[in-house]
């Protein structure tokens, strides 16, 4: 693994951001991934030194002010998923990529199961199954996240 | 031995308990009240729209950015529509706009003739609403509520609270004014409700949106006189709507005979997804300021008489299609 740095970290949300706010229409609205909450979890399983879980509310905080949802629902769900990363974080070294992938498919059903609950609490109606599409498509998003900054599996031995 | 390879396969972790600061628990605890502090102080006491349009204003150049592409891809796809195509349509509104001309003319001696009848009647004039034509930059990006963004904003001289429309019916209601843009809550969100008319008998009645594309018109008895097909058109006695804009049709009643109501679910006749353009209409004037009013009713009827100026085509909604201001007059 190579050494990441803060900038990288705060680079990425910012594009993350930018992704979030890009006008979806159509289907794209259902099958947008989770920007913020993918490329957190990026950074939080590789180097939690840099993005831990105050980096996670932070980043729910902006996702909440930029869709206009009810301030603080994905500042709580991203703390919790990310604190739930963190518990196994240490270990995800050992795990080969589609274990991993399958650890990440988990955090990120969580979040979407969180964020549900929290929005039937608020009194909306189910939304229907394709409310869980942006899991899968967070999961082709992590593969690129890997594929643009490596792997979590690849300690360099000399 | 084992430390060593722990070491090695983690080289920027230091299990030190400095270096880790707070552990992750006390961390996500800290965190989880906060965003449930926040979230209540959100809910229930509106102490943080200010921040929530502060930031919005703050992310408008990143919008900007996120929207580049599609803005450009839009313009190169407009300079290479043909030119042929350019033409049918400029014959086509060339048509509609004459037609509407002629409807106007009409429309004109009969509003003069209504409003001497009403002030022989001693009633209250009805106000033309004036409007600010908007263009959806992008739906919520909840997908929980039904929302639209407008390129329009509180620079704009948009207020929260009013309707919009466009060239079929109401489209709904401005619920958030940020500087340079604002949301508009559709007619079929859960959160919406709309006085309505029964266009046919002038039953009055509160429609809510379901949700899910329909309207639901509740608490009426099972032997409503209510009929598929009937029109429902706004009462304009909330303030909000101005009267006689088109809002839905009824498109199916439910009669359940263990059911003291009538369910019935009628559908927006507005088209939002089918076009940009829509209409922000004025708040309607509260009676306390009857004089001024007049006064500008004398000066709009003046204004209306010669409705030979340009017609745009996108302002064509039927409640204010001489109105219509394209810019902020401001």
């Amino acid at each position: 693994m190579r050494p990441t740095s803060l900038v990288a970290v705060i680079i990425t949300l910012l594009i993350a951001l930018i992704c979030q706010l890009f006008p979806w229409a159509g289907q794209g609205v259902i099958l947008r991934p989770d920007f913020m909450l993918v490329v957190m979890l990026y950074w939080l399983l590789r180097a939690p030194n840099l993005c831990n879980v105050g980096t996670a509310w932070i980043a729910g905080i902006l996702v909440d002010l930029a869709t206009g949802s009810l301030l603080g629902q994905h500042a709580l769900s991203f703390t919790l998923t990310a604190y739930i990363g963190l518990s196994y974080q240490r270990r995800l070294v050992l795990f080969s990529p589609w274990q991993i992938a399958g650890y990440v498919f988990g955090l990120l059903m969580f979040e979407r199961l969180l964020m549900l609950f929290l929005k039937l609490f608020e009194g909306n109606s189910f939304p229907g199954w394709a409310y869980f599409l942006p899991v899968i498509s967070g999961l082709i998003l992590w593969h690129i996240m890997i594929m643009l900054f490596g792997a979590l599996t690849r300690p360099k031995h000399k | 031995m084992l430390k060593g390879v722990h070491q090695k396969l983690e080289p920027q972790q230091t299990p030190a308990f400095f270096v880790r600061g707070a552990s992750p628990f006390s961390r996500m605890v800290f965190f989880c009240a906060l965003s449930i502090i926040i979230m209540a102080t959100d809910a229930r006491l509106n102490y943080l729209s200010q921040l929530r349009q502060g930031f919005i204003a703050a992310l408008h150049p990143l919008e900007m950015i996120a929207k580049a592409p599609s803005n450009w891809v839009r313009d190169v796809n407009r300079y290479f529509s043909a030119h042929n195509q350019l033409v049918q349509e400029n014959y086509a509104l060339k048509q509609q706009a004459f037609e509407h001309q002629v409807r106007l003319q009409r429309l004109t001696t009969i509003e003069a003739e209504n409003t001497h009848l009403r002030s022989l009647l001693n009633g209250d004039i009805p106000i033309q609403p004036k409007a600010i034509l908007g263009e959806i930059s992008h739906t919520g990006r909840d997908p929980f509520s039904l929302v639209v963004v407008v390129n329009r904003g509180s620079q704009h001289n948009v207020k929260a609270g009013q309707a919009v429309a466009d060239s079929k019916g109401v489209i709904g209601q401005i619920t958030r004014v940020f500087p340079f843009s604002s949301e508009v809550t559709l007619i079929t969100d859960k959160g919406l409700s709309i006085p309505i008319q029964i266009e046919r008998n002038q039953l009055r009645a509160i429609a809510f949106g379901e949700g899910n594309n329909t309207l639901d018109i509740p608490y009426l008895p099972a032997n409503v006189d209510i009929k598929v097909g009937d029109k429902l058109v706004t009462s304009g006695i909330d303030g909000v709507y101005p009267s006689g804009l088109a809002v839905a049709k009824v498109t199916k009643i439910l009669q359940n005979p263990e059911s003291p109501f009538a369910k019935i679910i009628s559908t927006p006749v507005s088209e939002v997804s089918n076009h940009l353009q829509l209409l922000i209409l004025e708040l309607p004037q509260i009676k306390e300021a009857a004089l001024p009013v007049t006064t500008t009713i004398a000066t709009d009827a003046n204004a209306t008489v010669t409705p030979t100026s340009v017609v745009k085509p996108a302002t064509k909604s039927p409640a204010s299609a001489n109105e219509a201001k394209p810019n902020a007059p401001n």
